[in-house]
């Protein structure tokens, strides 16, 4: 019987098996030999959305813009206000016109003249968008000029930028806005540059034209991004001749490439794999706060809401949630639920924020207290029945739903915890996750539109901050019932705070405001700060030096605000003089940013994957032809023994 | 050539099926995608309300948004990704493809000749050494999850011995002097991802086409062959293998099917940038326009190997074509 099957099928496979047999223990050497020695290579846990500025939603969006590009007023490494694309500003006395005087001679990375024109071009795009009433992109970049209540911005010459506010405000020197190059830009129209569905999005493909220090040249998406040079930066140039960052899905694949020097920094690593980066060679690890935190809300809408609202009035009430602050040991969760990497919560401000941060006075600090819990809950008018079960004032023993997002899947174990002590109390608590988008629309209420239920209990998730902490403090106002507020607190006297502490321009008047308004909060407690996790990173020492925390002792070095942690890095091979810094100082009398690399690397890809297509078939014609060889003379030659099976 | 339309034919309309299911599983979904935007204090309802438009998602479920998303899909338009800004789907997911298929072509391929190699000759030589440490060897590696025969692979070569690469497909902003040079990185990169791609299907395949052999051994017509005095070697290549063969092509073609389903371990341990990477990051994203075209694309990769096994099982066995 003739075997076509065997002869179709099984050789042309084994040949490929064979190929692949022959090409993969040839390509082994190849990686003995390590790339340039002045790359910085970063990971991170966060995948890009992309060069478009605007469309920034996660912290390594902004990482990228701020390395391409420079706010008007930049952060030094105590976070305090230093030069950024303008070297110096005043504020008239009445609080609400600002002239910024914008660095002479300087120019973008393709250089061009950089102006305050520029500047003007950047901050009228957000008017624009402000007065048709449109987000540009995700939202939040504009979102720190409207808050500051910009009103017109004007350059009367290309070294001075007015811009005007419609009220004092606190809110315009920290705005998080990279100035972009008009020239650049404004072929693109604001939906082209706002919508990211629009024909013609403007995507800002590389190479990106910036002011930075670094600016894009490759972007492979869902991979990385790099950076090179700008050779015409104006402030002081890092060691790193090109800065690389790519992302990472698996936490332990990251850390393995940190080990193994295959990147030289790792943002956002796990408890359990940061403990083990501790005492390896050329590795050091930095626990940093946090600028956010996670909490547990209490559903405090207080009007009835039919076939919606929470399971009983209880939890609107500052008195019921004070008591069930004394049932929550906070302590315990960061140690059980951050493996310690943490710090207990108090405040709706991070201790992050060092300048604005208040934590409570020891006489009002609530601790683990059962027994005190108890007595409150008890004063509070919420007693226990015969059964031991915690009635509320409508005399229905109290049942607590609660939930988390499934995406902050650690709060299940905060869920385990805090039922067992609110259990203790006599509350029975019903835990569950819930997938974020339901849990989303459970929490909506009638105000919003469409209206929706607010139909939840107590639910746990997490704020995450700016550089200034207003955005912190907002969700907690009045008006944010039906936007971002999550607990329906409303006090009039928190919302005139928050109105003016955005308004005032002395920094200790606008602290002192900050401080009533913390202690507001932690008296009403419309949500329990459990904890502010910390931000785990880890860099290597072996290839460059002068890692400085920003802010010192309690941030982290990279992916803080502004691209310093770059600009302060030294090569560790200092004492031999970089060769490749020369000849990208060199570089600079061109027009672009050393674009070369990046086509000698696809032109290089788009060759090699043809190339590997001929080799490939080559390979396995030849292979083929041997094989049918050998076979003739197989069968030829040999006789098979008879097989001892059966 | 009736046979070959009507599979054909029936894999148009099972597709034509999935991407009906498609857009209610994911419109069935609670929630709602702009919803995200009202937990930032910045985004005024004006603009989450605009944004409702764009998508679409203001207009009711059925006919409305059933027919757009039938038009579109039919133009091979699946919408924008949600976090990989201003980029369509297909564009998103055209660019995880190659790697994917690199990837697992590469795998299959040396799990086929391995694994089948490899059963059929612990079948032949059933109760030998290679039979029982092969077979035991491809039990362990059949019940190993990927992404812990990934991790172990990874710990020992790349974190230890140091010989090959822990992730991606090229060294990381190395810039290559010749194709040649970019080639033997990629090589290096592709060994160990590939190695727990091929070892997981070995062990499969290998078990398969061992009882496979077994069974066909004990047929009647091999004792007759055998009888007639046919070479032993001959009789295995020649009578015992192209029946034996028949479940295995049958399981290899299901298995290409899945190839997308199988990444998402490996990819993930080796930050291989395919489509198994893409998956989990379009759903820690909740990326749903994404993760719909991976549906899609995994469905319809599924439908088109069921018919490629037919058809090739037709082929091998003329019974199955009446």
């Amino acid at each position: 019987m003739r075997s076509p099957v065997q002869r179709r099928t099984l050789r042309p496979l084994a040949a490929a098996g064979l190929v692949a047999a022959l090409l993969l223990p040839a390509a082994l050497p190849a990686t003995a030999q390590t790339a340039d020695d002045h790359i910085l290579r970063v990971g991170t846990d966060q995948e890009f959305s992309g060069l478009n500025p605007w469309q920034a939603v996660y912290v390594v969006d902004y990482e990228v813009f701020t390395l391409n590009y420079d706010l008007l007023v930049g952060y030094d490494q105590n976070l305090g206000f230093t030069e950024g694309f303008a070297t110096s500003w005043t504020t008239t006395p009445d609080g609400k016109t600002t002239t910024f005087k914008i660095r002479p001679g300087m120019k973008w990375s393709d250089g061009q003249p950089a102006t305050a024109e520029d500047a003007r071009y950047t901050y009228q795009l957000v008017l624009d968008a402000i007065d048709k009433e449109v987000t540009l992109g995700s939202g939040y970049i504009d979102g720190y000029l409207s808050s500051a209540g910009l009103a017109a911005v004007s350059a009367p010459d290309p070294e001075t930028l007015v811009v005007e506010t419609k009220t004092p405000t606190s809110l315009l020197l920290p705005a998080y806005v990279p100035i972009l190059p008009k020239h650049i830009w404004e072929g693109h129209s604001l939906d082209q540059i706002a919508n990211p569905e629009a024909d013609g999005f403007f995507k800002n493909d590389p190479p990106v034209v910036g002011t930075g220090p670094y600016t894009a040249v490759e972007f492979d998406p869902g991979k990385f991004i790099r950076f090179a040079r700008n050779p015409n930066y104006w402030g002081k140039q890092g060691g790193a001749d090109e800065v690389i960052i790519q992302h990472f899905e698996s936490n332990d694949t990251m850390v393995q490439a940190l080990r193994n020097g295959e990147i030289d920094y790792a943002r956002g690593i796990g408890a359990d794999a940061f403990d083990s980066l501790a005492g390896q060679p050329n590795i050091v690890t930095v626990e940093g706060f946090a600028n956010g935190y996670s909490y547990l809300t209490f559903n405090g809408y207080t009007k009835p809401i039919k076939g919606g609202g929470a399971s009983t009035k209880a939890v609107a009430d500052p008195a019921f949630r004070d008591a069930l602050g004394w049932a929550v040991d906070l302590p315990v969760l960061v140690d059980k639920v951050l493996a310690g990497h943490g710090t207990p919560g108090t405040s709706l401000i991070p201790p992050f924020h060092s300048n604005w941060y208040v934590p409570p006075a020891p006489n009002v600090q609530r601790s683990f207290d059962l027994t005190k819990a108890d007595q409150k809950l008890v004063a509070a008018g919420y007693k226990l029945d015969s059964s031991g079960k915690r009635l509320d004032k409508e005399g229905k023993p109290i049942t607590l739903a609660m939930t988390w997002p499934a995406s902050e899947s650690e709060l299940a174990t905060a869920a385990q915890f805090i039922s067992e002590w609110w259990g203790q109390l006599g509350i029975t608590v019903e835990a569950g996750v819930t997938e974020d988008d339901t849990l989303l629309a459970d929490l909506t209420p009638p105000e919003y539109d469409p209206p929706g239920l607010a139909k939840f209990d107590v639910y746990m998730w997490g704020w995450v901050g700016d550089v200034d902490p207003t955005s912190l403090l907002q969700p907690f106002t009045t008006d944010e019932i039906g936007g971002s507020s999550d607990t329906f607190y409303s006090n009039p006297r928190f919302d005139e705070l928050f109105v003016k502490q955005g308004q005032t321009t002395d920094p200790a008047e606008r602290k002192a405001m900050l401080q009533e308004m913390q202690e507001l909060f932690y008296r009403d407690l419309p949500n329990i700060p459990l904890y502010y996790d910390s931000e785990l990173h880890a860099y290597r020492t072996d290839r460059f030096t002068g890692w400085q925390s920003q802010p010192p002792g309690t941030g982290t070095p990279l992916f803080g605000f502004g691209p310093i942690g770059y600009t302060q890095l030294t090569l560790a091979s200092a004492a031999a003089p970089s060769a490749s810094a020369t000849a990208s100082e060199g570089a600079s009398s061109s027009a672009t940013p050393a674009p070369a690399p990046v086509d000698d690397a696809s032109s290089a890809a788009g060759l090699s994957s043809a190339l590997l297509a001929a080799i490939l078939a080559l390979v396995a014609v030849a292979v083929v032809g041997l094989f049918i060889v050998r076979r003739r003379r197989d069968s030829g030659t040999t006789t098979p023994k008879p097989t001892e099976d059966e | 050539m009736r046979f070959l339309a009507r599979r054909v034919a029936q894999a148009l309309l099972t597709i034509g099926f999935i991407v009906i299911v498609n857009f209610v599983l994911f419109r069935a979904m609670p929630g709602s995608p702009e919803r995200i935007l009202a937990r930032n204090p910045n985004v005024s309802p004006a603009a989450i309300q605009q944004t409702r438009e764009r998508w679409g998602i203001d207009k009711p479920l059925i006919p409305e948004q059933l027919v757009a998303y039938l038009v579109a899909t039919a133009q091979g338009d699946l919408g924008f990704s949600f976090s990989s800004r201003g980029r369509p789907v297909t564009e998103v997911i055209a660019g995880r493809l190659g790697p994917t298929l690199l990837l697992f072509g590469l795998g299959e391929v040396i799990a086929i000749v391995v694994g089948l190699g490899l059963g059929a000759y612990t079948g032949w030589r059933r109760g030998g050494p290679v039979d029982l440490v092969g077979n035991g060897v491809s039990l362990v590696l059949y019940s190993m999850p990927y992404f812990l025969l990934g991790m172990i692979l990874l710990l020992v070569f790349a974190s230890t011995l140091h010989w090959l690469p822990t992730f991606g497909m090229t060294t990381l902003g190395r810039t290559y002097d010749s194709a040649l040079a970019y080639l033997g990185d990629l090589a290096a990169h592709l060994v160990l991802p590939v190695a727990t791609v091929a070892l997981g299907l070995i062990g499969q395949y290998s078990i398969l086409m061992r009882s496979s052999i077994i069974e066909t051994l004990n047929d009647e017509y091999i004792t007759t062959a055998r009888a007639k005095g046919i070479p032993s070697g001959r009789i295995l290549r020649a009578h015992a293998l192209p029946n034996a063969l028949l479940p295995a092509v049958s399981l290899i073609a299901i298995n290409l099917g899945y190839v997308v389903a199988g990444a998402i371990t490996v990819e993930v341990v080796f930050n291989w940038p395919g489509l198994g990477t893409l998956t989990i990051e379009a759903l820690s994203a909740r990326d749903y326009p994404v993760l719909q075209g991976v549906f899609l694309a995994l469905s319809i990769s599924v439908v088109l190997a069921n018919l490629f096994a037919d058809l090739i099982y037709g082929r091998l066995d003329p019974r199955v074509r009446s």
